[in-house]
């Protein structure tokens, strides 16, 4: 830490800013693997304790009833210099877990919903709920072996997606890959529509 | 998951007492947190507080403070409502990333992506 504390009044507080870019899509599209493809902490993987919602929680007793559920959440970081990062965010697409991405989702650049062709209609829930608040998403296509290679235009009419929602295809063990799908993404939402058109099938 | 040995998730609740949500205003996974400069710091600290007012001389998201302490998410944030109710830390409301990324940051990020 070679942070200098200065006096309190003459802190030039630097602007320090971390953009949340959120990872969804069905159980075991590869979540998880993405996120620990291109991040640069380890602890990747948390299990985060829920209460049940509409109890007491600050009551400090009865603490064992109100432990229910834990819920998957991989989070990974990368710097992009002192004070500006990217964080990742991935948890599962199911509908008891909506209630996380509602928070994970404000504020959030956008989302990727990765896909798996073989069951294309598990990312569904995630893709409805993106459209929905009108959050910026990319689809990835995560080309596991042995998974029939999918045209991108095939995805998205599969998908029901309008024209301007990028498509990629992505093998998330890749890191060269990853890095192209959140450049695509950060292209997307900061530029919309018209900068990735050359990406587009 | 349910049914599991609870004992580790008990002794983690006993870091809150048993509270699930911080104190105070609510605060983003990505919020930035700030020790408070020359604040008394107490001696009797615990040293989880203690991590985090070290950790935070340096502006620190939420989320990174987890990762330090090596604790959930939720007891991380409990912990930091704690802390700024005692006026050791600031947390700082973020605003919607497609309001605070101007032409410059959204460069820094393209070229940073690019250069991993
Ligand atoms: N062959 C192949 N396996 C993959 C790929 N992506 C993920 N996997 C594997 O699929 C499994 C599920 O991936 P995971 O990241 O845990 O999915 P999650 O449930 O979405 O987090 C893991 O065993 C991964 O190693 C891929 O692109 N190709
Ligand atoms: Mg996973």
């Amino acid at each position: 830490m070679d942070y200098a504390a200065s006096e309190p009044g003459t802190t030039a507080v630097a602007p320090a800013l971390a953009i949340k870019i959120l990872i969804a899509g069905g159980f075991g599209v590869g979540k998880t693997t993405m996120v620990g493809t291109i991040s640069e902490i380890r602890p990747l993987h948390t299990e985060e304790l829920l209460s049940e919602r509409g109890v007491g929680v600050d009551d400090t007793s009865g603490v064992e009833a109100k432990i229910t559920t834990t819920v998957a959440l991989d989070f990974g970081r990368i710097t992009i210099r002192e004070g500006l990062w990217l964080y990742l965010f991935g948890t599962p697409g199911q509908d008891r877990f909506w209630f996380m991405w509602d928070e994970l989702a404000l504020g959030a650049l956008g989302a990727v919903v990765l896909a798996d062709t073989r069951r294309l209609q598990d990312c569904f829930p995630a893709v409805d709920y993106f459209e929905q608040r009108g959050i910026p998403f990319v689809v990835g296509v995560n080309c596991f072996d042995g998974a029939r290679r999918y045209d991108p235009a095939k995805v998205r009419r599969a998908l029901g997606l309008v024209g301007t929602i990028p498509v990629v295809l992505c093998d998330v063990r890749e890191r060269a890959s990853v890095k192209e799908v959140l450049t695509t993404l950060v292209r997307y939402a900061v530029e919309g529509g018209q900068a990735v058109s050359s990406h587009l099938a | 998951m349910t049914g599991e040995d609870p004992g580790p998730l008990i002794r983690l609740f006993g870091l809150t007492g048993g509270r699930a949500r911080p104190q105070g205003e609510a605060f983003d996974l990505v919020a930035i947190v700030r020790t408070v400069g020359g604040s008394y710091e107490p001696a009797d600290l615990i040293p989880e507080h203690r991590a985090v007012l070290s950790l935070c001389r340096r502006p620190t998201p939420v989320a990174d403070v987890a990762a330090h302490l090596a604790l959930p998410l939720n007891i991380t944030r409990v912990i930091l409502g704690d802390l700024r109710r005692e006026g050791f830390i600031t947390i700082e409301r973020p605003r919607p990333a497609t309001q605070t990324i101007d032409e410059r940051i959204y460069r820094e990020v393209l070229h940073g992506l690019r250069s991993l």
